[in-house]
């Protein structure tokens, strides 16, 4: 791992950290909503090794994954899966697309704009697609759940 | 029972001002509602507003309705109203001893002192321009900005009423702290400290919401939220272009 992904994945954790609290998340929650910052950008950065190179992919996988360890997390803190959901997906919003996005259409540099914000759709497309397919697979064991009770 | 369901509604609304998904509000107020004795329950609820009707028997219904404003997020009270919706579909209280409990949440839950709220931006800063390919002194600029942004978000909030103009103003006074530190000739390009400081402004928690909503099929919700959102991200990069425009691009 290169000292660069190092830094990436530490200050994942601290902006997690750093939302956790604006959000009013307290106790050892505000740790396990911060620690799925650092793990999501931890696998991201394992999924470039596994040469998974492709970005809105590995968006995708990622968001996934989080969104998994948010619905486990929720169900053994017994409280809403936002808490976990919300501060573990932060490391994944594209900030640096979106500001890059804005600046090439001030510099009215077209060609560039369009390629950057097509981009940064893709990765916010890539992040949603991944909450949902937790959220369906999420929908499956719920109703399965409630049938096996009555 | 006309008394419960205000209680109840009081709870749905207090959860919704917390940044709970509408699936969940939905779900807890029709549990409630049936654990205290409502043979049927209609409730639609959209991000700003709520609306319940149950029926007792064949001759009494109830409807109740609300205007809710000024969404936040607020995990921690979500956390304890979650608990007490629970505790209530368990063992059904009357309406005074739900009313004690909602006035307790609601006392008992403290947000984090303004300075530690200053800190929080500032590390949000700080991270986000190292995360996203900053040197050490973008970082250590951009985490004072940060630390300054958190009172002009006071400010312009408490001020304005508006939470679209304040962000706009957020990203402007952001955009010219950046390009200030160019000007004086502490770093040589404003990139990563704005980006740092946008990622504190970004509707991220909104677009997260806006996404299950839709999915779980409040679609009326899930929209609203997603065109708040985008409406924010936008407020944003207007507030940046806004500064250019005004100083023509401070080149150094």
């Amino acid at each position: 791992m290169t000292t660069n992904e190092i830094i990436q994945i530490v200050t994942a954790f601290i902006g997690s950290l750093g939302f956790a609290i604006l959000f009013n998340v307290r106790g050892i929650k505000l740790l396990i909503a911060s620690l799925g910052g650092f793990l999501a950008w931890l696998l991201f950065v394992l999924l470039g090794y596994l040469s998974v190179h492709n970005e809105p992919i590995r968006y995708f996988i990622v968001a996934a994954a989080v969104s998994l360890y948010a619905e486990i997390m929720a169900r053994i803190f017994r409280t809403p899966t936002t808490t976990f959901i919300i501060t573990a997906l932060i490391p994944l919003i594209p900030g640096s697309s979106l500001y890059y996005t804005m600046a090439y259409a001030f510099d009215s540099d077209m060609a560039r704009f369009i390629e950057k914000g097509i981009y940064t759709l893709e990765l916010a497309v890539a992040l949603a697609l991944g909450i949902l397919a937790i959220g369906a697979v999420m929908q499956v064991v719920n109703t399965l759940h409630a049938v096996k009770k009555k | 029972m006309k008394d419960l369901l205000g209680c109840v509604m009081d709870i749905g609304e207090q959860m919704l001002l917390c940044g709970a998904e509408v699936h969940r509000v939905e779900d807890s107020v029709k549990r409630m509602c049936t654990a205290l004795g409502a043979a049927q329950v209609d409730i639609f609820i959209i991000t700003s507003s709520m609306v319940a009707t149950v029926q007792i028997d064949d001759d009494t219904t109830y409807t109740q309705s609300r205007r809710v404003e000024n969404v936040g997020t607020d995990i921690e009270k979500l956390h304890k109203l979650n608990n007490l919706s629970r505790a209530i579909c368990k063992k059904p209280m009357t309406a005074t001893e739900i009313q004690t409990e909602l006035s307790n949440i609601s006392l008992t839950t403290k947000r984090y002192p303004f300075w530690i709220e200053c800190i929080s931006y500032a590390i949000i800063a700080g991270s986000f321009t190292l995360f996203f390919g900053g040197n050490w002194i973008e970082a250590l600029l951009s985490l004072l900005i940060g630390a300054l942004i958190r009172f002009v978000v006071s400010l312009t909030e408490n001020m304005l009423g508006n939470k679209i103009l304040a962000k706009c103003l957020c990203s402007f006074s952001a955009s010219a702290l950046a390009f200030l530190c160019l000007r004086i000739g502490w770093v040589d390009s404003v990139d990563m400290i704005i980006v740092g400081n946008i990622m504190t402004l970004i509707p991220g928690i909104g677009l997260t919401n806006a996404v299950r909503d839709l999915f779980t099929g409040d679609s009326i919700a899930g929209l609203l939220r997603s065109i708040e959102a985008v409406l924010v991200a936008l407020a944003i990069a207007a507030g940046y272009f806004l500064f250019i425009f005004l100083t023509g691009g401070v080149d150094a």
